[in-house]
């Protein structure tokens, strides 16, 4: 082709390591290097630009969790290692991403079984894991105390830091060699300055990814999707407080209108589609690992993302 | 070797040695030197010098190289008697593995713990010590206990151990070494220090271990040594015992806490508010009718005024309310009362500047709560408690709890104490009210004889950026930010309190143009802050490189080419102006972040400032603007003017009522006699 | 780089006469500076003049409408590379392709599906934007048959894929009054197809495998006489596709490669990746969009993200103000007020609904600021709740006079009680604990 695309960028996205092989005192069996661009997400020609990974999102109590994916995975939803084993072995998925929904429940305290259900889960899957603590600032220091410790050495990914709340989840990073989520209400300043206010208090920049909070399609998508635009163009012209990996987790993709009131025939559909087309266009964005609910959705994304670097995929003379 | 010796103890030459026993000590070294369960070795050895010790030889090494430093000393000799004989016996910790460090480590970071406390010596009474352990365990500090302290505290049946918060490391003061490596290896796991850095070590201990030592009598002259030995690591050295000279910090046990923390900086923050009424944002727009009120305060029935002053931090006891006159108990209900609030604070990076802008919360706090309703400012307010919480018992005292409660967990880096005085007898009322009125005259005329020149550094401001990603105003004492909300004052404030924020400092640089106000410094900045869209910024110019525009401007300034003038319309005006175009049409094409020359957002305020219109040669320039803004601003835009020996250019400044087409402002200003047709050609 | 307002002022003969239409000179050149004017409105101008103002304020991405009268869209007219540098202009239209190899009753489902299909969000009917007929039989007879079937059902903007100028004709003589677009004039072709083009003001789509060879086909066809262009940049992949297209829209938008300002093609026909191209066709500048019908499924999420990609991001989607209901709320149920944003009032709705409590929204006009902006701007204020109880008739609906407003807004609680003689009650700043505040403090108010 003969053009080139100058942009004069100066700066590349950092880069975070997830998930420790033995090599690494770990005992996953992939690590993800993820990161490192230094120029616009996806394009084709860029060696450097890493495919998107794809996470499953699981819980370990299901009553917080859409009825959608009771009805597609079964009773495989109540036994959480298990569910982490299958979504590694028959969905596809790059990462598992396991969210503590049973922290919800009033009053709760027994922060013993956090730490067996991750163990479990890390028995069950060889996978990297992103582990997101609890909704409750309350009981946050013992939940991330316990993460953190239980899965030392595994280089995980923890979720979720936000400007009033973050102390726990850094000392979890920091304690134990994790990386975590930063996250902002979909403003880039904000963004910015708790990524700033973490590296104050000692996380290191290639320990961050940032979350800039994805509306899904329909209900705020377009603002997540220039967010992520903006800090991708901040990071290559150099602001390396934005210089980070980008997540993008679109958790309300079940619970809207369109997927809840689609014909019950449909709706497994309905669910994949909006979670891939909120999915593609964040990764056209710049986000580097997307998480979705549905199993069937995994597949549909890895494929699309597989298909796009390669040569193929158009034919010839359309 | 000298203990209980109850004469004054001379530190410096105790000092001296003890640090020759150390020596000694340390060269007659003769088995492996190591701690089990630890992967740094000797902490504090390979800490300073990257240095893995665990004999004789790699011992002195390491002496020699930290120029005979007493705590390598300590701690290689603690080393091999423990290799040699083992652990203490229960309770005594001993050296601490990693595995807890770490835990440890993990609740200072995320601030279950606020910092750290050793405690060596011998005690005179276990009273004094249970209570000074209890305030340390009070104000989330984890302390560490060596020497007789452990047995005091046991022998009164205070609970040791790390649930407690109070770990015992050993029998003597010279146990108190492994405070060191534990800090060492916190530096090491937490604070990126690399095994070597001395530099980074001494850092980190100094600004971010927030540690402190309380010293007993009963210590011999080596454990003196090793604990002063700690000064280098930016711990201070409180002492309860009979200790004359070095650096120690004498003090009385009352306040060795208090003092040791406040050394160190560290501050326990307000979390919850003890007064029997709610206190929400919620509550906030909530007003008490004249029949649901107890009692009312100023506006108009009685004097009243709030003052927020900064006094010296030993002036200020934090929390504590005084209550000077009748309580509410004293008035009939549906009375009224004199008041005078007055808020007292104190704090390391308070500044008087910053009076005013926490001053305006006393607003907002009182408001918070259920029952208490405030108006206004200054000498204006006018205050109601409702009838409801009266009943509940809330008294002024508790109004007066809310603030000082309210300011401290708003401002917790600000603000390290805070009082607050009531006053309700109405000749102090009054008294005290003159003096505040002083005040306030003296902040006015502070701010308005502010200029640009007094200050080298401006402030920007990219909170509009969620909406125009490449927009940053830049903050000066003469130009208001556009949207008229943030002053330069404010965005000082706003830096200082959140470093990290919206508003950053501007430093000018080299001046490029004077009268266009273009500074070296604000290009770059501006530069940086746009993404390198924006190269120039001229602060008083509209027609070159004026700043760039959001959405959220008051008012809009731009050229009509054809009077040579320039015209202002604000928002509020729905009507044509003589440009052809409305405000809302303008604001469309000039927003976003655009830097358009001609075109230039501003705030009402700043039409009233010197600087406006400067580089086009002044205020003679005006030609249009709309009635009501023209009106809203008269009285002081016409003392402008007389001032400027032109009172007679305000008629001439045409508004829609004169013309709304450029055709009719052109006959309007040629009959007028508008200086600006005469002026220096604009296009 | 653009010219600026005032630049483009100095150039204008400042005479003020009205004849572009605008009041002032000033008014035209913020306009032109815009792109929102065409310099030959301007009488006074020289051709010189004419050339160097147009070439810098005519939009980088040429305007061009596929179709006639009602059965047109408009693509183009594009500044930015970001939609948040500024706003994308013109959604992409997307279009269902048939093949003359589809028995004529597949042919008239699928045209009576992008006629007949349509879904309502925010206030605006979504829907598909034509037909496109591919030649795939060779034959001129086929393709002329499958052209009167579509013509059967329905008036829809057409695209014409054909790579035999025969078919073309013969499809032309039917529909070549409607403009259709012609696919795709080629390095091999290019003269007959534009003489076709020419012969009907037809847009015409070229195609070449490079940026270099379509920026001297895109002059080839200006220099025919063909100015409606529209580009096909024959991705090999998806990934492909991103890269030639961002390429294209930087090299036009930095006036680099001005030949190459035309709106983007794209078939997004694949076995299994055609909603990955869809998608990234939506985000990545194609204007015209062709696919083989869609499930409903897939109809809905790609309409969406058309939709969500192509709103200004400087003008919030606003509702119409009014009382609306979730479930079926009788005369106790409770009334809660938010502003009339799109996104906080579906955040709301959305909150509301999991709760299983029937209930009231009402929506007030902040003319789509958020409820923190609303505030801090007085646009939500005493009298607009005052006035909008009256005018939605809420104390018909309901046997109370208790409102629930937002978090955000308690400041206004005393001045609404005031003005409309409610009593009002201050919920959650976060719409996500509407639930607990209605399953509590209602409750509680309730009883």
């Amino acid at each position: 082709m003969g053009y080139d695309l100058h942009f004069g960028w100066t700066g590349a996205i950092g880069k975070v390591v997830l998930g420790a092989t033995r090599a690494d005192g770990g005992t996953r069996k992939i690590s993800y290097p993820i990161g490192g661009e230094t120029t616009l997400p996806l394009l084709f020609k860029d060696p450097l630009s890493p495919t998107p990974l794809v996470a499953l999102e699981i819980c370990d109590n299901p009553e917080y969790w859409s009825p959608i994916i009771r009805n597609f995975c079964g009773d495989l939803v109540d036994t959480v290692d298990e569910w982490a084993k299958t979504a590694e072995t028959v969905y596809g998925a790059d990462l598992v991403r396991l969210y503590l929904t049973s922290t919800r429940q009033r009053n709760f305290s027994d922060i013993a079984s956090v730490g067996k259900t991750l163990e479990a889960v890390l028995s069950a899957t060889a996978l990297p894991l992103i582990i997101e603590g609890s909704n409750e600032p309350g009981i946050d220091s013992e939940v991330f105390l316990k993460c953190g410790e239980t899965a030392q050495g595994e280089k995980l990914l923890l979720g979720t830091a936000e400007s009033g709340r973050y102390r726990s989840i850094a000392a979890a990073a920091l304690a134990y060699n994790h990386s975590l989520i930063a996250q902002s209400p979909i403003d880039v300043n904000l963004a910015k300055q708790l990524n700033i206010l973490l590296r104050e208090i000692g996380v290191q920049r290639d320990h961050i990814m940032i979350d800039p909070y994805t509306g899904t399609l329909g209900y705020g998508f377009e603002y997540s999707y220039s967010a992520m635009e903006r800090i991708r163009f901040s990071a290559l012209k150099g602001d390396t407080d934005l210089a980070m990996p980008i997540i993008c987790s679109a958790i309300d993709s079940l619970t809207i209108k369109e997927v809840r009131e689609a014909e019950p025939a449909l709706q497994d559909e309905m669910a994949v589609r909006w979670e891939f087309y909120t999915g593609i266009a964040a990764a056209a964005a710049g986000a580097e690992i997307i998480c979705v609910r549905h199993p069937k959705t995994v597949g549909v994304l890895k494929n699309a993302f597989a298909s796009m670097k390669s040569g193929a995929g158009f034919s010839e003379g359309k | 070797m000298i203990r209980g010796n109850t004469s004054m103890t001379d530190v410096e030459i105790a000092k001296k040695n003890g640090e020759s026993y150390l020596k000694m000590m340390i060269t007659a070294i003769q088995h492996s030197v190591s701690y089990d369960e630890t992967a740094y070795h000797l902490p504090i050895s390979f800490a300073l010098t990257g240095i893995a010790v665990h004999n004789q030889k790699a011992a002195l090494d390491v002496f020699a190289r930290t120029s005979s430093n007493p705590l390598v000393a300590a701690e290689c000799i603690l080393a091999e008697k423990t290799a040699a004989e083992g652990r203490e016996p229960s309770p005594y910790t001993g050296f601490i593995d990693d595995t807890v460090i770490r835990k440890l480590g993990y609740s200072l970071v995320d601030g279950s713990i606020l910092g750290l406390a050793l405690v060596v010596g011998t005690p005179k009474s276990a009273g004094s010590v249970s209570a000074i352990c209890r305030e340390l365990q009070e104000k989330y500090m984890l302390t560490f206990l060596a020497g007789d302290v452990v047995t005091s505290l046991s022998g009164a049946g205070v609970k040791l151990g790390l649930e407690y918060r109070l770990i015992p490391l050993g029998p003597a003061p010279a146990y108190g070494i492994h405070f060191v490596d534990i800090i060492a290896r916190v530096a090491m796991m937490f604070g990126g220090v690399t095994p070597g850095d001395t530099h980074r070590l001494l850092t980190y201990a100094t600004e971010r271990a927030k540690a402190i030592v309380i010293v007993f009598s009963g210590l011999t002259d080596q454990e003196i040594a090793i604990v002063d030995g700690m000064r280098v690591l930016g711990f201070p050295i409180l002492s309860l015992g009979d200790y004359s000279g070095g650096a120690w910090i004498p003090s009385l046990p009352e306040e060795v806490v208090r003092r040791g923390m406040e050394q160190k900086g560290i501050r326990v923050n307000v979390t919850a508010i003890p007064i029997p009424m709610g206190c929400s944002p919620a509550f906030e727009g909530k007003s008490i009718r004249k029949e649901e009120m107890y009692v009312e305060f100023g506006g108009g029935r009685s004097p009243a005024f709030e003052l927020l002053h900064m006094r010296p931090v030993d002036e200020v006891k934090d929390g504590q309310v005084t209550v000077i006159g009748p309580e509410i108990d004293a008035v009939k209900e549906g009375g009224a009362f004199p008041l005078a609030i007055i808020v007292n604070v104190a704090g390391k990076m308070m500044k008087k500047d910053y009076e005013p802008v926490l001053e305006r919360r006393i607003h907002n706090f009182v408001n918070y709560g259920e029952g208490s309703w405030h108006v206004a400012q200054r000498d204006i307010i006018w205050v109601r408690i409702s009838k409801d919480v009266v009943a509940k018992g809330v008294k002024l005292e508790h109004i007066g709890k809310l603030l000082a409660s309210k300011f401290r967990m708003d401002f917790p880096q600000l603000l390290d104490a805070v009082s607050v005085t009531l006053i309700t007898d109405e000749a102090k009322v009054r008294a005290a009210k003159k003096v505040a009125e002083l005040v306030y005259e003296e902040r006015d005329a502070r701010i308005k004889g502010m200029r640009d020149s007094d200050v080298t550094t401006y402030y920007s401001c990219t909170l509009c950026q969620t909406f125009a990603p490449n927009h940053v105003c830049v903050i000066t004492p003469e130009h208001p930010a556009l949207c008229g909300a943030i002053s330069w004052l404010d965005g000082k404030i706003a830096y200082e309190i959140s470093p990290s924020g919206a508003n950053q400092p501007i430093e000018k640089g080299v001046v490029i143009n004077t009268l266009n106000g273009e500074f070296e410094g604000v290009n770059k900045f501006v530069k940086k802050a746009s993404h390198g869209e924006i190269d120039r910024c001229s602060l008083y110019s509209v027609m070159e490189y004026p700043m760039t525009c959001c959405g959220c401007f008051e008012c809009i300034a731009l050229i009509l080419p054809e009077v040579n003038g320039i015209m202002v319309v604000n928002r509020e005006f729905k009507g044509i102006t003589p440009s052809g175009m409305t405000f809302s049409t303008l604001a469309g094409t000039i927003g976003g972040g655009a830097q358009t020359p001609g075109f230039a957002g501003i705030s009402k305020n700043y039409i009233l400032s010197d600087r406006f219109l400067q580089s086009e040669g002044g205020i003679g320039r005006l030609v249009w603007m709309p009635s009501p803004l023209k009106e809203e601003l008269k009285t002081r835009l016409v003392k402008i003017l007389t001032d400027q020996n032109r009172a007679d250019l305000y008629e001439k400044i045409a508004d829609e009522t004169s013309a709304t087409t450029i055709e009719v402002l052109i006959s309007f200003l040629d009959r007028v006699k508008h200086p600006a047709l005469t002026m220096k050609s604009l296009v | 780089m653009a010219l600026k307002a005032l630049d483009i002022y100095k150039l204008l003969p400042k005479k003020n006469c009205k004849e572009c239409g605008d009041p002032t000179c000033l008014t035209f050149a913020m306009k032109l500076a815009g792109g929102k004017a065409d310099v030959d409105l301007c009488p006074y101008l020289d051709d010189q003049a004419k050339s160097v103002l147009g070439a810098t304020t005519r939009p980088p991405i040429r305007l061009i409408k596929i179709g006639v009268g009602e059965r047109s869209f408009a693509v183009g007219e594009e500044f930015v590379l970001y939609r948040h540098d500024k706003t994308f202009n013109h959604p992409p239209g997307i279009l269902f392709k048939v093949s003359d190899t589809q028995e004529p009753e597949e042919i008239t489902a699928v045209t009576i599906r992008v006629r007949d299909e349509s879904f309502t969000r925010v206030g605006t009917d979504l829907r598909f934007n034509g037909i496109a007929i591919e030649n795939a039989s060779g034959s001129a007879d086929a393709f002329a048959r499958a052209v009167t079937t579509v013509e059967e059902s329905a008036d829809l903007p057409l695209v014409l894929i054909s790579k035999n100028t025969e078919a073309l004709n013969a499809a032309l003589v039917q529909v070549g009054s409607y403009q259709p677009l012609i696919h795709a004039a080629t390095k091999e072709n290019f003269r007959e197809l534009c003489a076709l083009a020419k012969k009907h003001s037809c847009p015409l789509v070229i195609k070449a495998h490079d940026l270099d060879d379509l920026t001297g086909l895109a002059k080839d066809c200006v220099t025919e006489g063909v100015k409606k262009l529209v580009m096909d940049i024959s991705p090999q992949s998806p990934g492909d596709f991103i890269t030639t297209s961002t390429a294209l829209r930087q090299l036009a938008i930095t006036r680099q490669s001005p030949d190459l300002g035309y709106p983007v093609f794209l078939d997004a026909t694949h076995p299994h990746l055609k909603d990955a191209a869809i998608a990234l066709g939506i985000v990545k500048y194609a204007s015209v969009i062709i696919t083989p019908p869609l499930s409903p499924a897939s109809a809905k999420a790609a309409l969406t993200l058309r939709q969500n990609i192509y709103t200004d991001p400087q003008k919030p989607i606003q509702m119409n103000p009014g009382l609306y209901r979730v479930g079926t709320p009788g005369k106790d149920a409770p009334v809660l007020l938010t502003v009339n944003f799109s996104l906080t009032f579906f955040t709301l709705e959305g909150y509301l609904e999991s709760t299983r409590i029937p209930c009231f929204m009402l929506i007030v006009d902040t003319e789509g600021l958020s409820v923190l902006t609303a505030v801090a701007a007085g646009k939500l204020n005493e009298t607009l709740v005052r006035d909008s109880i009256r005018k939605f008739d809420v104390e018909h609906e309901v046997s109370h006079k208790t409102l629930i407003i937002p978090g955000y807004s308690a400041p206004l609680s005393g001045r609404i009680e005031e003005a409309t003689g409610w009593k009002v009650m201050v919920g959650p700043r976060d719409a996500a604990e509407i639930g607990e505040f209605l399953h509590e403090e209602w409750k509680k108010h309730e009883s």
